[in-house]
């Protein structure tokens, strides 16, 4: 429905950022917005096609959760990485620097909206308020 | 309350998921237009035009004119802004997943 695409270039060597995206101890540092961790023991990484890819972020606040439970749908080490609707592609620029393109498609799916429900809320909140008529 | 707002966008997002409405959508950017008009440029009829546009008036992305013949359609824009709302909410979670994973390979 709509195309989201990021495109981030990361001074690190393209094995790096694989590995930041297909070993639990690495992606557990980072996956998340701000203010939420992701526990490394809820990490399961089977990255291979058909393999799952499942962790749970939880709100550093009030303890909300926000599973991911997905599967990987392509694998192609180290340059391209397709999970559920998304896909993260990487490049090589040459001098340790590696270009990420992420790109996913949102649709309101029943999955989407329960993870709106869940982890996505804290950022619904603030829509809604926008949404909400003021008095 | 947030289970409103869950179900107004899923009707704009299902009213968006089919190419036919999107491209009457994109021909109305350009102006309002009755249904032969928007029927004109696709393979189909004007009552399966018509189907299409009550599927988009009740997601509040046209507003249909009275003139009983006629009856041009418009765009109308919240509903879409609310539509780009909330890819921006979307698109915000995965930017800031983004950061931290910048910092964390700058930690080494």
């Amino acid at each position: 429905m709509a195309d989201i695409r990021i495109t981030r270039v990361f001074d690190a060597p393209r094995e790096r950022v694989w590995a930041a995206w297909t070993e639990p101890a690495r992606i557990a540092a980072w996956w998340g917005k701000r203010g939420w961790s992701t526990p490394p023991e809820s990490v399961e990484l089977d990255v291979r096609p058909g393999g799952v890819f499942r962790l749970n972020s939880i709100n550093d606040e009030d303890g909300r959760e926000m599973p991911l439970d997905t599967t990987y749908r392509d694998v192609v080490e180290p340059e391209r990485l397709a999970f559920g609707d998304a896909t993260v592609t990487l490049t090589d620029l040459g001098g340790g620097r590696t270009e990420m393109v992420f790109h996913t498609t949102v649709e309101m799916t029943a999955d989407i909206l329960r993870s709106a429900r869940g982890g996505l809320a804290s950022a619904f909140d603030r829509l809604s308020e926008q949404l909400e008529p003021r008095t | 309350m947030i289970n409103q707002v869950d179900d107004q966008l899923s009707t704009t997002f299902h009213a968006l998921a089919d190419p036919t409405r999107r491209a009457i959508l994109a021909r109305l950017a350009g102006g309002e237009a009755t249904v032969n008009e928007l029927a004109e440029p696709f393979p189909i009829s004007t009552q399966a035009v018509s189907k299409h546009l009550k599927v988009l008036e009740r997601a509040g992305l046209i507003a249909r004119g009275r003139s009983r013949q006629l009856r041009p359609s418009r765009l109308q824009g919240a509903a879409l802004k609310e539509v780009a709302d909330w890819v921006a909410v979307y698109r915000e979670h995965w930017d800031e997943s983004f950061d931290k994973l910048d910092e964390h390979l700058r930690d080494g």
